[in-house]
């Protein structure tokens, strides 16, 4: 960071942000890594309550990292992490799931071994005191290919019906703020607008999303905000007509030439 | 017809061996399915269960064995339940070795405390009249017994099968066993229900403890003579696998009965290479599925890297002048013949076996738990060589080590493709599988080993004895001999190590992948570090057997390459003097406990006596609280000294990564 610096008016975006909005989620200066590796250089940065907020950013910039001390998977060396107005930065994954926040990891990460069926069913056995909680049958009715497959192994799945697995067993543990990493990787463009409905219909009942993607463009569609990292801090933050209308951010930031 | 019935005779009995088999491996494997622990104190609980039976059996008098079928093992659970408690959960998040190593250190701990408890001597098990005698089908008489324990088995594995696919615990465990790390991502506390697995394993175990126990002695060692074939079948049937270990269990339990009455020749040995032929065609077992061995929470092995608080000039003068001093003063101090020349030169040996050891394990990250395969193999080749070839002791040690090297080259060559924990497994039968061959060759010496005719020289041909040289007092050039071969050996893993191999080596137990794409050959750097490996360890064994004065099947027992692994943590594991000073260690305490079986007080003797358990504590603690060795406690010393004195930076906790 010496020239890529961003300029001192953006540095704290979080701070412009929370003057207008109710924060559902508020991450300060927070700062990370692996053993001797920072990772997160002091982000900060704020999701509405009832928004899709899509984090964007190069490969390796700190994207799933930044999910990943959210979940307290991984555990912040400094800053903090504020959920409900609640300080959760030091909670590991079960408490923070049961305090209403859903994951759908990078890979989705369905239990390979358990049916479409059995994966939901541990999710529903999951969560804690989300809002938002869908049954197993909600899911089989939102998702109707998942249906079909009740009885299939997680194996077995189509990438596309994986991620709906993985979204569905999130919802079913119960999600009032789901974190979704790059929920269309690898996913033909038909099912990556599949997956993005799905996004939208969750919202649209009240869930608030947090969504990192590599695929801008997808990411841009879906989102009301958008945050861009680069070198462990939030570089860049504003609604996708502005960052579309921002070519140097666009080419900088994101490799993207417009 | 009488040859039908013999063979259901023999089938019957199988099935009955491989229901016992069956609940041994079941909770083997869900325990490492869901925790990803390998348990060697598993073959405990299943001897506890037959000694609590017969303690409660008496306690309750008549209809007693069916009180202790039930209580028995419910008390074994609750030992289980402690156990996971108090040992097993501080380790989670570590390499799963320390969980081998600290379970070998429960296995000495539970069998000296039953030693302790109920004696040394087997007992006979009344059976309840009822499952005595025979029923008789076509004309041939079956044990009513046999059916019994088939009964018993089946039905708790249908309640196993039906509490894993029916409840709310059994998903979870089942998910948990797949990717434990998402499991706790929906919101579910797993490791809550470790210890409920841990004690359910137990108590399975415990139960065939109670029904083995009507067909045969309950003993201190019952629990050794189950615990390989348990995991044999666990490998064989897929690490974490409960259909994997009821199948492999029946099979191995009917396959190893069939092959005793039909091909004696092969008994024994047809586990073993039944497992090797599965591992190399099938690497994840029958029913294993590689996609579910979850990449989540391996965590690192803890090796120590450099030399902590003394520098390396330093250290290179201590170990010059302890050299020196070994070298020195057995010739001025009348030292006892029985402290140089047996105690002495067994810590030379041993020094040697875990410095190569360490080798593969310190460096390139293998953990073989059948390394006592060349320190066996070793020793009889230089026995055989002195005995029928030629007498001179430099022949023979040099015809082991390439024999070694030859069979580490092979073995290699079929066990290093597998990785992790099946590499430790697939090297535990290869030398489970060697120490069953010698018991079935004449020119082996069979159980009795080869002590007569072994006389090796320092000639070439000829020339003096090697035990009768002695140079001043007592003191055998014997004694030199070992010496020189340990630190010969030390210098030449030091030379491998500090050349490119050795980092080559070091990069690959950091991230195999990477080194990969780097572009190294990493088969091919594991091998030879194996190889390596391989010819000190049987240097090592040819020693050994010299000292001895011959050589028996207990030089290949899995028991010696716990306890070179134990002396391998001991010491420290990645630094090439650490497990040699651990061997040291290992042995003096050793030594110093049995002789306190001589000392005056009964206290001290109790604990004489008891050798094996408090070197078992001792270890657990290790193991725990010092997983990096003798040779970091400086460090962490200096360290509390400097924290407590306020001096210097507070040390910067890592964050914690889960992967």
């Amino acid at each position: 960071m010496s020239d890529d610096d961003p300029p001192s008016d953006a540095a704290r975006p979080a701070d412009r942000a929370s003057a207008d909005v109710d924060p559902l989620l508020r991450l300060e200066n927070l700062r990370a890594g692996y053993g001797e590796t920072r990772v997160l250089d002091g982000v900060d940065m704020t999701v509405p309550r009832g928004e899709i907020v899509a984090l964007v950013g190069r490969n390796g910039v700190g994207k799933t990292t930044t999910l990943r001390s959210i979940m307290g998977e991984v555990r912040p060396t400094d800053g903090r992490v504020t959920y409900a107005g609640e300080d959760v930065t030091t909670l590991g994954p079960v408490e923070t799931v049961r305090r209403g926040i859903g994951f759908v990891p990078e890979e989705r990460r369905v239990f390979p071994g358990l049916t479409v069926e059995e994966n939901l069913t541990v999710g529903s056995y999951g969560g804690g005191d989300a809002a938002n909680r869908r049954s197993i049958e909600d899911v089989f009715d939102a998702f109707e290919n998942l249906d079909r497959r009740r009885d299939s192994r997680g194996t077995d799945l189509s990438g596309g019906e994986q991620q709906m697995l993985a979204v569905g067993r999130a919802l079913v543990a119960g999600a009032d703020l789901l974190l979704l990493d790059e929920p269309t990787e690898g996913l033909a463009p038909l099912i990556v607008e599949r997956v993005a409905d799905i996004v939208r219909e969750a919202n649209a009942d009240g869930v608030t999303v947090l969504l990192v993607e590599q695929n801008v463009a997808a990411a841009l569609d879906l989102a009301d905000r958008v945050y861009v990292l680069d070198g462990g801090r939030i570089v860049y933050e504003g609604t996708p007509e502005e960052l579309r209308a921002d070519e140097s951010v666009m080419d900088r930031y994101l490799g993207v030439g417009v | 017809m009488a040859a039908a019935g013999a063979l259901f005779d023999q089938v019957l009995n199988g099935l009955t061996i491989g229901m016992v088999y069956v609940l041994l491996a079941a909770g083997l494997s869900i325990v490492f399915g869901v925790m990803d622990v390998i348990n060697f104190a598993h073959g405990e609980f299943f001897a506890l269960g037959a000694y609590f039976a017969l303690s409660v059996a008496i306690a309750t008098g008549p209809g007693g064995f069916w009180v202790a079928l039930l209580v028995a093992p419910l008390l074994v659970a609750v030992v289980g339940a402690g156990v996971e408690r108090f040992t097993v959960r501080p380790l989670y998040g570590r390499n799963p070795l320390y969980h081998i190593l600290l379970t070998f250190g429960l296995v000495l701990v539970i069998k000296d405390v039953v030693e302790l408890v109920w004696g040394p001597q087997p007992y006979q098990f009344a059976k309840p009249p009822v499952l005595r005698g025979t029923v008789e089908i076509l004309g041939y008489g079956y044990s009513v017994y046999s059916y019994f324990v088939v009964g018993v088995g089946l039905l708790i594995a249908v309640g196993t099968w039906l509490a894993l696919t029916r409840t709310k615990y059994g998903l979870i465990i089942r998910a948990g066993s797949m990717d434990r790390g998402m499991v706790r991502n929906l919101g579910i506390d797993v490791d809550r229900y470790y210890t409920l697995v841990f004690a359910f394993g137990a108590l399975l175990a415990a139960v065939g403890g109670v029904v083995i126990a009507g067909r045969q002695s309950v003993s201190p060692g019952m629990g050794d003579s189950v615990i390989i074939p348990a995991f044999i079948i666990v490998v064989l049937g897929g690490l974490g696998s409960f259909r994997g270990a009821v199948v492999g269990g029946l099979a191995v339990g009917v396959v190893q009965t069939l092959v005793r009455s039909y091909v004696p020749v092969l008994e024994g040995l047809v586990v073993f290479l039944l497992m090797i032929v599965v591992l190399l065609v099938r690497p994840q077992g029958l029913f294993g599925n590689p996609e579910w061995a979850g990449a989540d929470e391996g965590g690192d092995l803890l090796t120590v890297s450099g030399g902590g608080v003394f520098d390396s000039t330093l250290r290179r003068r201590a170990g010059a002048a302890l050299v020196a001093a070994f070298a020195v003063v057995p010739l001025l101090v009348g030292l006892p013949s029985y402290y140089v020349n047996t105690l002495a030169v067994s810590i030379f040996v041993w020094a040697l076996f875990a410095l190569s050891l360490d080798l593969v394990m310190g460096y390139a990250g293998l953990v073989s738990l059948g390394h006592v395969l060349f320190y066996g193999v070793g020793a009889y080749a230089t026995v055989l060589v002195v005995v029928n070839l030629v007498p001179s002791l430099w022949v023979a040690l040099a015809v082991a080590i390439a024999v070694c090297t030859a069979v580490a080259w092979v073995v290699g060559h079929l066990s290093i493709r597998v990785s992790g924990v099946y590499f430790s497994m697939i090297t535990l039968a290869f030398a489970e599988l060697f120490h069953s061959a010698v018991y079935k060759f004449g020119w082996t010496g069979g159980s009795d080993g080869i002590f007569g005719g072994f006389d090796p020289t320092y000639g070439l041909v000829g020339g003096p004895a090697v035990r009768s040289i002695e140079l001043v007092g007592d003191v055998e050039l014997f004694y030199y001999v070992a010496l020189a071969a340990a630190v010969g050996g030390y210098l030449l893993a030091r030379r491998l190590i500090r050349a490119p191999f050795g980092s080559v080596l070091q990069a690959i137990r950091e991230s195999e992948d990477r080194t990969a794409f780097v572009g190294y050959d990493v088969t091919a750097y594991k091998r030879r570090a194996f190889v390596v490996s391989g010819g000190l360890a049987g240097l090592a064994g040819g020693l050994s057997a010299t000292l001895t004065g011959g050589v028996a099947p207990e030089f290949l027992a899995w028991i010696l390459s716990g306890e070179v692994i134990v002396m391998t943590i001991l010491g420290g594991m990645g630094t090439l003097y650490g497990p040699m000073l651990g061997a040291g260690v290992y042995l003096v305490v050793k030594d110093v406990l049995l002789s306190l079986t001589n000392a005056g007080s009964p206290l001290l003797v109790a604990l004489g006596e008891f050798w094996q358990g408090a070197l078992g504590l001792l270890f657990v603690a290790f193991v725990i609280f010092v997983p990096e060795g003798l040779v970091s406690l400086p460090e962490t010393v200096a360290s509390r000294i400097d924290r407590r004195s306020g001096g210097g930076e507070t040390i910067a906790e890592d964050a914690e990564v889960s992967d």
